[in-house]
């Protein structure tokens, strides 16, 4: 590890302290300008709505970190949905062995990612963009489209709905895969292993580690990550449909990469991604409420412009102000 | 290196969101739509891209200048019933007096709604309606009986009450559309003893399959006066057989769609008349039931209520009825633009 370079150090502001600054900035703005934002009931919400975004970029962090990447976490949430939906209403099984059997399918479904990219060395953009189309497909083919499976059992639809200990569920369920995924990427040699793949695979080979197991692994959780976000999300919405998470994967993307974890792998931190992902949900929440906006009904289009926005401003800033610095280095 | 980046940042966390939460105990803001004294209802759509809506938000917007009640109108670009469960939450904590909602996902939306029932908002459903027990009035474009009854006379009057006509529907199984049939066979047993129904072909909901069937039956049936299409993809296909068949006049078309679909139809003779509800009216009525339920003017159990232009409506039970179905003809299509 002490081979590795360090390249976040020798910038004057890490990506992470500007990102914060942004996230405190725009949380204030909203404090003072949106319509009830700081209510309890609207800090509720925020989380609500956001965790199933939050979880897959906790589990989409590790992909990219490995220099890899996820497209299929989206579609994958629609087909978990579905296989919920089929196993409790069509072959009435109790919620428990649904709930097991969905996430071994999620599992599964990562594996089956896993198992291209990493055995078989495939690209991973390539593979996931084929498992984006086939697991939706699958989804959509089981349901013929249009099917869409309702009435759940309500101790799970508690899940969605419910607060524990003051916190609605989904907080408490975010805020353990939060602690996991920092744990495994900061804190354990699995996690070392994920950044050094992401730097230099062949050096990785080199320095002993087992390239092609260590690769497969944030593939595995992130498709069982996807199944607990299918589940929420079922549970958040009281039905299982096909077009569930649809577009999830492509937030959760950005959530990461706003989060400052290197497209390229190698470099990137799971709090900056937390930092991500309060980003992007407080920005959601907020830009509908802001009254000019509120009256014209447009929060939903705003907030995706202004996401691409911050997304831009974020990656930018850290190397205009090397640059800036860089010059006046030079002059003097 | 990463202690001394995250320290400090998970410090700062807390902070930001402890800064938030001060909020909650701070004045609600002048702006406040009790303050001032002005009805705020929210109107969501399935979905706000969508030509009915808008036409119904045009007819709210008009109630809503009319009441001088405030308006907030949003829904999800595409139809998303995720994105509308949001929106409701999302309103419930913005202090909104009454809820009109058109919705996607009957059961999964009534938790919302209810829990907005729970913190004193009025909910009142329109176009769609969810679980009963989730709001206090839906408005209904129309019954079951004054879409079939309508077609049938329609029908009837094309054909001056004597001859052979089809029906093209979406599937046979298709619940709604089940319900109107009866109502059409009904009126047609009724009131019209001259006129047949020779068959009923289901077309899948699709513009294609709905064309390809009323070829069929066209060249099966020479003396196959009317075509009865009454799912919306269905009207188009069938004008656009009977266009291609050279029978533009000597089969006529009527059907249940949007008018917009059919203009062109229309305006060549293909398609005589197109059924639907006053789409604006349908907005206007509902801001009307809105906004009288949001003052307590409008409670359980009236038996009508005053509607603005559209004089005293009928209330069944908690369902408040728009009225008759309307006709498009080419006369009056261009008035419409939805």
């Amino acid at each position: 590890m002490n081979a590795l370079p360090a390249p976040t150090k020798r910038h004057w502001v890490r990506h992470e302290t500007l990102l914060l600054l942004m996230l405190f900035a725009e949380t204030t703005y909203f404090f003072y300008f949106a319509r009830n934002f700081g209510t309890a009931d609207n800090i509720s919400n925020i989380v609500r709505h956001s965790a199933e975004m939050g979880l897959l970029a906790l589990a989409m962090m590790p992909v990219i970190l490995t220099g890899g990447i996820d497209l299929s976490v989206g579609s994958l949430m629609g087909l978990c949905a579905v296989i919920f939906g089929v196993l409790t209403h069509d072959w009435h099984w109790t919620t428990l062995q649904a709930v097991a059997a969905t996430l071994l399918a999620g599992l599964f479904a990562g594996g089956f990612n896993a198992a291209l990219i990493a055995f078989l060395r495939l690209p991973p953009l390539i593979v996931t963009l084929g498992t984006f189309s086939l697991y939706r497909g699958l989804a959509e083919a089981t349901t013929q489209g249009t099917k869409i499976y309702r009435s759940f059992d309500p101790d799970f639809l508690n899940l969605g709905d419910q607060h524990f200990f003051a916190l609605p569920i989904q907080a408490w369920i975010f805020a353990l895969g939060a602690l996991f995924f920092w744990v495994l990427v900061h804190r354990t040699t699995l996690g070392r292993s994920f950044r050094a793949i992401g730097f230099s695979p062949e050096g990785t080979l080199y320095a002993g580690i087992p390239v092609e197991r260590r690769t497969a692994m944030p593939y595995v959780l992130a498709g069982l990550t996807a199944a607990i976000a299918a589940l929420l999300f079922t549970a958040r919405l009281h039905q299982a449909r096909a077009d569930a998470g649809t577009g999830y994967e492509l937030a959760a993307i950005t959530a990461v990469v706003l989060g400052g974890t290197s497209i390229f792998g190698g470099i990137g931190s799971v709090h900056g991604t937390l930092f991500g992902i309060a980003a992007i949900a407080v920005l959601n929440n907020g830009i509908a409420r802001v009254p000019g906006v509120l009256k014209a009904g447009v929060g939903g289009e705003l907030a995706s412009m202004l996401t691409g926005a911050l997304l831009l401003i974020a990656l930018a800033a850290p190397i205009l102000t090397r640059f800036i610095t860089r010059g006046r280095a030079t002059q003097t | 290196m990463k202690r001394s980046q995250f320290i400090p940042a998970l410090l700062a966390l807390p902070f930001t969101l402890l800064m938030s939460c001060e909020k909650s105990s701070a004045p609600v803001g002048a702006d406040h739509p009790k303050a001032a004294k002005k009805l705020t209802i929210a109107f969501l759509p399935k979905s706000k891209g969508n030509s009915y809506f808008i036409a119904c938000e045009k007819g709210a917007r008009e109630a809503v200048q009319e009441l001088g009640a405030e308006l907030l109108f949003d829904g999800p670009t595409n139809t998303d019933p995720a994105k509308q469960n949001e929106i409701v939450e999302n309103w419930m904590t913005l202090g909104v007096d009454v809820i009109a909602v058109a919705c996607e996902n009957r059961e999964g939306i009534a938790g919302p709604l209810k829990r907005a029932q729970e913190k004193g908002i009025k909910i009142v459903t329109f176009d769609s309606d969810t679980t009963p027990d989730a709001r206090s009035f839906f408005v209904n474009q129309a019954t079951p009986q004054g879409i079939g009854e309508a077609l049938m006379d329609e029908a009837a009057r094309l054909c001056a009450e004597e001859g052979e006509f089809a029906i093209i529907t979406a599937t046979l199984t298709a619940a709604n559309m089940n319900e109107w049939r009866k109502f059409i066979e009904a009126r047609l047993a009724e009131r019209y003893p001259k006129m047949k129904l020779i068959d009923t072909k289901p077309c899948d909901d699709q513009k294609d399959k709905a064309q390809a069937e009323t070829t069929n039956l066209i060249s099966a049936n020479p003396n196959l006066k009317c075509i009865m299409a009454i799912c919306s993809p269905a009207v188009p296909g069938a004008a656009e057989a009977v266009k291609q068949a050279g029978k533009a006049g000597i089969v006529k078309v009527v059907g249940l769609g949007l008018p917009s679909e059919n203009k062109a139809y229309l305006k060549d003779g293909v398609t005589q008349s197109v059924i639907l509800w006053r789409v604006a009216d349908l907005g206007y009525l509902t801001i009307q039931a809105a906004y009288a339920v949001g003052t307590g003017a409008l409670e359980v159990g009236s038996k009508s209520i005053h509607a603005g232009k559209l004089g005293e409506i009928q209330i069944d039970g908690t369902s408040i009825i728009l009225g008759k179905p309307f006709v498009f003809t080419k006369d009056n299509v261009d008035q419409f633009d939805f």
